[in-house]
C-alpha cells in the first residue's frame, strides 16, 4: 500500500511537471499564432488593422500575466477546454479528440496487448522447445517481419487484400453508407475496417515480443530456481510457466508500459496509409495544418498516457515482483 | 578403483546406487568435446554418507548431475549405466523421471541462494512440490512444510517469505528442506555451503549431517573442500580430471593416501593452532618469529622489479577511532553500526591480518581506508594525509600508494581485455613511465608475480588463465603503481586450494622484498597465520581481540576467535562415528 501510495505520489509530480512544461515550451518561442497567420497574409498584400484585429480575436492573443495565463492554463487542462480547432474551425479541440480517440485506443490499444499476450505465450513456448521448429519459426519469421517497415507491411496487405482479393475495405473506420450507432452492423462494420490497419501492427511488432521474451526466458531457464525446480520433479507446465516466464516476463514488462504509452499516440503511419480517422491520423493533419491548439491538445495527452501507462506497468510490477516492494 | 565390480549382484538389497562405466562429454559448438567425467565406476549402499571430491575442473559437479539426470546440454552421458535402486537412470522416461523424483533421488545446488524462485512464497515452493506428486494429502500439507522447516532449524514464519527476505544460510537450508520433502532416498548436495559465511557453513554442515543420521538417507557431499568432506563423511570418493582416483574410508584417505593427488590435496591443510605451519612452497613460520617487529627492507633495486625511487616516505596508515554507521536498510529499522571504534596502526613493512565473518566490518575498513567511503566518526590517516577529507585529485594519488586485490579474480578482469592492456593501464595512469619503459615495467611486473614467460601472458585474455593466474594479473595490476600498501580482501578464497599456496606466497615474497605493508582481510585464519605477523579480530564492527598472529591463534581469549578457529575445515578432526 505504502509502495503505491509512493508511486501516486511520483506520478502526480511528473503529471504536473509535464502539464507545465506543456504551458511553458510554446511561449519560449517567439511570436504568436496571430502574428504567423498575419505574416504568412501580408505576403499577398498589405493587411489592413480590421483585419489584423479580426485575426487576433479569432485566434486569440495572450492577455494578463504570465502567472494569470497559467492559472487559466491549468483551468482549461482541468475542464478539458483546449480552445478550437483552426483547420476545422469551428469545432473544439475536445469535440474532434474526443471523436478520435475511441478508434486509436480501440484499435492500437487492442492490438498492442493483444501482441504483447501473443509474443509472450510464443516466446515461451519457442524457449521452453528451444532448438526445436516451435523455436526457430517463430523466432526467424518474428525477426524477419519485424525489419519490414511499418508502412511497407501496411502498402502490402492494403495492396493484396484489400485492392486484389476485395476481402477487406481499404479506407476508412467505417463505409460511408453506416452511420456510427451501437448496433451489430455498425460494430461489424467497423471491425472490418480495423483489420487490416490491426494486422499490420501486429506482424510488425509481434517478432520483437516474441525475441524478447523467448531471450530473457533462455536466460532464466539457466537459472538456479529452474534446475532445482527441476530437481524437486514439477511438473514440466509448473516450471515453464511458474518459474522461467514468470521470471523472464519482468523486465519485458518496461517495454510493454512504453508501447501502451505510445497507443494514444497512435500509429501515425499506418493510420495514414489506411484513412483511418484516429489519434495518428488527427496529429499528422493538425501538423501540417499549424493547428496550434490541436496539437497542444494532442501532444499533452500522449505525454499523459505514457505516465499513466508507465504508472500502470509500475503498480503491476509491485504485485508480481516482491523485491520491488521493499 | 577399488570398488569397482561390474558382476556385483543388482539384486544385492545393500546397494542403493551402482554406478558402472559412467562417462559424460561436453560438446559445445566451437570447441573440441572435453570427457567431464571419464569411466567412472562405484556403488553406494544404503545410508552410507560418501565424499566426492575434488578441485575446479574435475568432472565432480558434473557426476553429480549425470546422477541425478540434471545435466543439460552441451554436456551429455556417453556411455555406462546408473543403476539406482535395481534400474538404470538412463533409460527413464521423462515422465517416470520426474516422479521418481520423489522418493528418488534429490539434489542441494551450489548456490542454494539462488535456488528459491524470487517471486514465490516458502509456501508456495512447499505447495508446487506437494502438487507435483501428490504425496501429502492436502489437509496435511502445511503442517508438513512447517515440519521440514523446523527440521533445517528454522521457524515456520519463514512460509510466508519470499526467498529474497531470508539470508544466504536461511535459503540454502529452506532448500534442503525442500529436497527433504520429497522423502528422496539419495540427497546429491553439491557444494552446499561454499557460498556462505564461515560460520553459517559450519552450522548447515553440522544440520546436514544430523539430518543423514536422523532421517537415514544415502548422502553424495560434493566438495572441493577436503578438509570438510572429511570431517562429514565415512568414504571419499577423489576425482580428479574426470576420474575417480581413489575410493575409501575417510580414515583410510587421510592416514594412508594412496594417490598422489590425494596427497597433494592433504598436505594443504593444517592446523592454524600448530606451533609450526608449513605448506608446500611456503615457507615455515614460526610461532615465535620476532612478534610485531617489521622484516628489514630490501632497497630498490634488489627486487624483481625496479620501483620507481626509493619510496620518499615511509608512511604508516592510522585509523583512529574510527565508527561507521549506514542508514537503516529498511524504513523503521535501526542504522547499521558497520564499525565501532576502530583504532590501529599499519606500520610500513607490516602485515596485518583483519579477520571476522561476514557483516563483521572488515570490508568496511577496507573502504575507509582506500577512501571511497567516509567514515561517521574518527579519522583515516595516511602518513600526514587525511584520507576523510581527500577529494578526486588527493584520492587519485592516495590510490597509488594504496592498493586493493579483490576477491573475486574472475570478476576483477574485464573479459575482453589482454592481459597487456589491463596492466598497460595503471601505468599509463599512475606512472611516468611511457613507451619502451612501460613496456619494459609491464614485464617485470609480470616477473615479479611469477606469469613467465612474460611475452606469452601478456598476450592473454583473462578465460585462457586459470584462477590463480588470474589472481596473479590483478595482484600485478595493484602493483603497477608502486605503491606502499596491499590491501587484500579475502585474495584466494575463490581459489582452488592448490593454488592457494601459490598466491599467499606471492604475497609474502612482495613484503619482504619489496617492503609493501600488508592489511589481510579474511576469515581464513590458516592463511592470516600463514601471512601475517599481526591480527585483529573484528565481531560486529568491534574488534574483539588483537595481537600477534601466531600467538592469538594458538592461545584465543575471545570466544568468537574461538568459535572462527572451530569453523576451519580440519581434515584430522574426523566424524566421531567413522569406524
Amino acid at each position: 500500500m505504502k509502495y503505491i501510495a509512493g508511486k501516486l505520489g511520483l506520478f502526480v509530480l511528473t503529471l504536473w511537471a509535464a502539464v507545465t512544461l506543456n504551458f511553458f515550451l510554446p511561449r519560449l518561442m517567439p511570436g504568436s499564432p496571430a502574428d504567423a497567420a498575419i505574416a504568412k497574409l501580408a505576403q499577398n498584400g498589405p493587411v489592413t488593422e480590421a483585419t489584423r484585429a479580426a485575426i487576433e480575436a479569432q485566434l486569440g492573443v495572450p492577455d494578463g500575466s504570465l502567472w494569470e495565463q497559467y492559472a487559466s492554463y491549468l483551468r482549461q487542462v482541468v475542464t478539458l477546454d483546449f480552445g478550437v480547432s483552426y483547420t476545422f474551425y469551428p469545432q473544439t479541440v475536445s469535440s474532434m479528440v474526443s471523436t478520435a480517440l475511441p478508434y486509436t485506443l480501440i484499435l492500437v490499444g487492442i492490438v498492442t496487448i493483444l501482441a504483447f499476450v501473443l509474443g509472450t505465450l510464443i516466446g515461451v513456448a519457442a524457449a521452453w522447445k528451444r532448438g526445436t521448429w516451435l523455436d526457430s519459426l517463430p523466432t526467424l519469421s518474428g525477426s524477419f517481419m519485424s525489419t519490414f517497415p511499418y508502412f511497407w507491411t501496411a502498402l502490402l496487405l492494403l495492396f493484396f487484400l484489400g485492392y486484389v482479393l476485395h476481402w477487406f475495405p481499404t479506407t476508412g473506420a467505417y463505409s460511408a453508407t453506416t452511420t456510427p450507432a451501437f448496433s451489430f452492423a455498425f460494430l461489424g462494420d467497423a471491425l472490418l475496417h480495423a483489420a487490416l490497419p490491426a494486422l499490420t501492427i501486429l506482424l510488425t511488432s509481434l517478432g520483437g515480443w516474441i525475441i524478447g521474451m523467448r531471450n530473457a526466458m533462455i536466460n532464466t531457464l539457466g537459472d538456479d530456481y529452474v534446475t532445482f525446480a527441476e530437481a524437486n520433479g514439477l511438473r514440466g507446465g509448473t516450471v515453464a510457466i511458474r518459474y522461467a516466464a514468470r521470471n523472464a516476463i519482468l523486465p519485458n514488462l518496461t517495454g510493454f508500459g512504453l508501447a501502451l504509452g505510445g497507443v494514444v499516440g497512435g500509429s501515425i503511419l499506418v493510420e495514414q496509409v489506411f484513412g483511418y480517422p484516429g489519434i495518428g491520423y488527427l496529429l499528422f493533419n493538425a501538423v501540417i495544418g499549424q493547428d496550434y491548439p490541436l496539437m497542444q491538445a494532442l501532444f499533452l495527452m500522449i505525454t499523459v498516457s505514457v505516465l499513466i501507462a508507465n504508472f500502470l506497468v509500475d503498480i503491476l510490477y509491485g504485485v508480481l515482483d516482491p523485491r520491488t516492494r521493499r | 578403483m577399488t570398488s569397482t565390480n561390474p558382476k556385483r549382484d543388482r539384486a544385492d538389497g545393500d546397494v542403493l546406487l551402482d554406478v558402472r562405466d559412467l562417462s559424460v562429454i561436453y560438446e559445445s559448438a566451437g570447441a573440441a568435446p572435453v570427457q567431464a567425467v571419464d569411466d567412472v565406476s562405484f556403488t553406494l549402499k544404503r545410508g552410507e554418507f560418501v565424499g566426492l571430491v575434488g578441485e575446479s575442473g574435475s568432472g565432480k559437479s558434473t557426476l553429480g548431475f549425470a546422477l541425478t539426470r540434471l545435466q543439460k546440454p552441451p554436456a551429455r552421458t556417453n556411455g555406462g549405466n546408473i543403476f539406482f535402486d535395481g534400474s538404470d537412470i538412463r533409460e527413464l522416461d521423462t515422465e517416470t523421471l520426474r516422479t521418481q523424483r520423489q522418493g528418488g533421488f534429490a539434489m542441494v545446488l551450489q548456490s542454494g541462494m539462488n535456488a528459491l524462485n524470487p517471486v514465490r512464497t516458502i509456501r508456495n515452493h512447499f505447495m508446487d512440490i506437494f502438487r507435483a506428486h501428490g504425496h501429502v494429502a492436502k489437509a496435511d500439507r502445511e503442517a508438513r512444510a512447517a515440519e521440514l522447516v523446523r527440521k533445517v532449524e528454522l521457524d515456520p514464519s519463514v512460509l510466508a517469505r519470499y526467498p529474497g527476505e531470508l539470508s544466504g544460510g536461511m535459503r540454502q537450508r529452506v532448500s534442503i528442506a525442500l529436497a527433504l520433502s520429497l522423502e528422496p532416498q539419495l540427497m546429491v548436495f553439491d557444494e552446499p555451503t561454499t557460498a556462505l559465511d564461515v560460520l553459517v557453513q559450519h552450522a548447515v554442515m553440522d544440520t546436514i549431517q544430523s539430518l543423514q543420521a536422523s532421517e537415514n538417507f544415502t548422502a553424495i557431499l560434493i566438495s572441493h573442500d577436503l578438509g570438510i568432506v572429511l570431517e562429514a563423511t565415512q568414504r571419499v570418493l577423489v576425482m580428479h580430471e574426470g576420474r575417480i582416483v581413489e575410493d575409501g574410508a575417510s580414515r583410510d584417505i587421510l592416514e594412508r593416501p594412496q594417490d598422489d593427488y590425494t596427497r597433494m590435496l592433504l598436505s594443504h591443510y593444517a592446523d592454524p593452532r600448530a606451533e609450526v605451519v608449513e605448506l608446500p612452497g611456503f615457507p615455515a613460520r614460526r610461532s615465535g618469529a620476532e612478534p610485531g617487529t617489521t622484516r628489514p627492507r630490501a632497497e630498490a633495486g634488489d627486487a624483481a622489479v625496479v620501483t620507481r625511487s626509493v619510496r620518499s616516505a615511509d608512511s604508516a596508515i592510522v585509523v583512529d577511532g574510527v565508527s561507521k554507521v549506514y542508514p537503516p536498510p529498511r524504513r523503521g529499522e535501526k542504522p547499521v553500526r558497520a564499525l565501532d571504534d576502530v583504532s590501529f596502526t599499519l606500520e610500513p613493512g607490516q602485515s596485518l591480518a583483519l579477520v571476522g565473518a561476514s557483516g563483521s566490518g572488515k570490508s568496511t575498513l577496507a573502504k575507509l581506508i582506500t577512501g571511497i567511503e567516509k567514515p561517521t566518526q574518527g579519522d583515516v590517516r595516511f602518513g600526514d594525509v587525511d584520507v576523510t577529507r581527500l577529494r578526486a585529485k588527493g584520492l587519485r594519488d592516495l590510490r597509488s600508494n594504496v592498493q586493493m586485490v579483490f576477491q573475486d579474480p574472475y570478476s576483477a578482469l574485464n573479459p575482453l581485455h589482454t592481459v597487456e592492456y589491463t596492466l598497460s593501464r595503471p601505468i599509463r595512469n599512475m606512472t611516468d613511465l611511457r613507451g619502451d619503459d612501460a613496456r619494459a615495467r609491464l614485464h617485470d611486473l609480470l616477473t615479479t608475480v611469477g606469469l613467465t614467460p612474460t611475452e606469452t601472458f601478456a598476450q592473454k585474455l583473462p578465460h585462457q588463465l586459470s584462477g590463480g593466474q588470474r589472481q596473479r594479473v590483478v595482484i600485478a595490476r595493484a602493483l603497477a603503481s608502486d605503491p606502499q600498501v596491499l590491501i587484500a580482501d579475502e585474495p584466494v578464497s575463490m581459489l582452488d586450494v592448490s593454488l592457494r599456496a601459490g598466491v599467499l606466497a606471492l604475497l609474502e615474497d612482495l613484503r619482504e622484498k619489496w617492503g609493501v605493508s600488508l592489511l589481510y582481510i579474511t576469515h581464513d585464519l590458516l592463511s592470516a597465520r600463514l601471512v601475517t605477523d599481526d591480527i585483529m579480530v573484528l565481531h560486529d564492527g568491534k574488534v574483539v581481540e588483537r595481537g600477534v598472529t601466531s600467538e592469538v591463534l594458538r592461545n584465543p581469549q575471545d570466544e568468537y576467535t574461538v568459535r572462527l578457529l572451530d569453523a576451519v575445515p580440519n581434515p584430522r578432526r574426523l566424524r566421531e562415528d567413522v569406524a
